[in-house]
């Protein structure tokens, strides 16, 4: 769909008006830079912290990639597997149960003890963020494949599991498992920046943010560590909706163009 | 004779909770070669059970299905299959959807793509290759089922009220179609459908089944000359005869319910 140019900028006007409503508000109102500081000053900050904040972002994005990988890697075969057989999901579900609930973060002290401080330690807390919103939303595309997809692919000789897991409940899955992925990877995101702030790590975006900043009551930096997560984040979403949903989902109704 | 298709003695039950229940009693039917035979009864009789029998889809708790002198032990791609509900993978294209049992096969790519070709030919659909099937109309759609039914040459074509889902007009269009395709490729096709009116367009024979516990009460040739008229006197007296049949039947259902 294309938009005529006038909609297509239109985000932007509420956009500058909120950060305008913050420059002021900082700078007139509440006048502390403690409480708030102003978004020029911010900007500034991102500019003055530039080299140490693209060695940071890299730390993290490491700690990102670990923990997402292993989510993936772990979590896909075990939803093939409960979603494609009842009695698989009947053995394992209640133990997956019994951890979802656990949050990320209380897996920390674990993380240090066995990892100490690399980072595999914080991966493995991105792990555990990413793992579970992973597995579910993908389980449950392989679990509600239709019966009438099924037979047809029997009748067309798709005979053992493999084949049918392979090509009928795979290919259906998949916007299922991108969901998933793209939740976990919005979780794991978080997760990020917790456990480099509870010090599972010595550096990386979270830990210079609560670590350094904080304890110098440097706000404006903070501030500015605080942007940078957010565009990370969106950045991260915006690519993977671009080379994966809108790539692999042409022939699912409302994605295409 | 040289029989395509014989079932002998079959009966099927199903357990449930109040105990076994029968579904099909005693059925013997035989089929000749490129003969259309169509099955009819009221709904709950069996006959798409019947059906999928003689797919490979469901195991008969008695009797036996013999096809081209081999009893049919499970699905396989000699016996083509054409569901009610709309069956196609909606991630493939209308070519892969009619490729999809040779790729199985192990068909090479290029003479794949010349045999899918001529199926998609012949059910007039040339120029929607590329389309997926959510771009289809319903029966589009199952003008694509019956292509990929039939590319992998199957011995005997089976379909369950395929035309159940389309408008009455198209389904008229859709049946003249099947005609046509049936006298080009030469199959014998085994035609499940609740509309008397269908059976009579289309059958060489007629199977009326008794409702529950499904049984073959008669099999009545059509002779009516081809190209059939709808509103013939024949036809009309044909189908008077078939709505005679059922109608016993159904009180006969209600009866015992």
């Amino acid at each position: 769909m294309k938009l005529p140019t006038k909609e297509k900028w239109l985000w932007l006007v509420p956009l500058i008006a909120v950060l305008l409503l913050w420059e002021f508000t900082a700078g007139y109102v509440i006048k502390n830079p403690l409480m708030l500081p102003r978004f020029s000053a911010v900007i500034f900050s991102i500019y003055a912290l530039r080299n140490v904040l693209i060695a940071d972002t890299l730390i993290s994005l490491l700690h990102f990639g670990i923990g997402l990988a292993l989510a993936f890697a772990a979590a896909l075969p075990l939803a093939i597997g409960m979603g494609w057989s009842r009695n698989i999901f009947k053995a394992i579900d209640p133990i997956i149960e019994i951890l979802r609930p656990i949050p990320p973060l209380a897996w920390i002290p674990i993380a240090m003890i066995w990892f100490h401080l690399t980072h595999y330690a914080a991966g493995f807390i991105i792990f555990i963020g990413a793992f579970f919103p992973i597995l579910i939303d993908s389980y449950t595309g392989f679990r509600d494949v239709p019966k009438v997809l099924v037979e047809t692919g029997k009748v067309l000789g798709c005979i053992s599991d493999k084949k049918q897991i392979k090509y009928i409940a795979f290919p259906y899955a998949l916007p299922s498992i991108a969901t998933g992925t793209r939740v976990g990877m919005g979780v794991g995101w978080m997760c990020v920046v917790a456990a480099e702030m509870f010090g599972v790590s010595d550096s990386g975006l979270g830990y210079r943010l609560f670590q350094k900043f904080y304890f110098l009551h440097q706000m404006d930096y903070v501030v500015a560590y605080m942007l940078v997560l957010g565009l990370v984040a969106l950045c991260l979403d915006r690519l993977f909706r671009h080379f994966v949903e809108d790539k692999l989902f042409k022939w699912k109704k409302g994605i295409v163009k | 004779m040289n029989h395509k298709l014989e079932i002998r003695n079959l009966t099927k039950t199903f357990s449930t909770e109040e105990g076994e229940m029968g579904a099909l009693e005693d059925i013997n039917i035989e089929v000749t070669p490129a003969e259309f035979l169509c099955i009819i009864g009221p709904s709950g009789c069996g006959k798409t059970t019947l059906l999928r029998m003689v797919a490979g889809l469901d195991h008969p708790s008695s009797g036996e299905i013999i096809l081209d002198g081999k009893e049919v032990k499970g699905p396989s791609p000699d016996r083509g299959m054409v569901f009610q509900e709309f069956s196609l993978f909606p991630w493939r294209t209308v070519l892969k959807n009619v490729e999809f049992g040779l790729e199985i096969k192990g068909v090479g790519g290029k003479a794949r793509g010349e045999i899918a070709e001529k199926y998609i030919e012949l059910v007039g659909l040339q120029g929607f290759e590329n389309h997926y099937p959510y771009e289809l109309s319903g029966g589009m759609k199952q003008r694509v089922a019956i292509a990929r039914a039939l590319a992998t040459e199957p011995a005997i074509l089976l379909m369950d009220e395929p035309f159940g889902s389309v408008d009455a007009q198209t389904r008229n269009v859709l049946q003249e179609e099947l005609l046509e395709i049936w006298k080009r490729t030469k199959k014998t096709i085994l035609f499940v459908t609740h509309s008397v009116d269908e059976a009579v367009y289309l059958a060489d024979r007629v199977a009326v089944m008794s409702a529950r516990p499904g049984c073959l009460v008669k099999c009545l040739a059509v002779n009516i000359p081809r190209p059939r008229k709808r509103t013939s006197l024949e036809a009309n007296e044909f189908r008077e005869k078939l709505l005679m049949l059922l109608s016993l039947e159904r009180s006969k259902a209600c009866i015992s319910v």
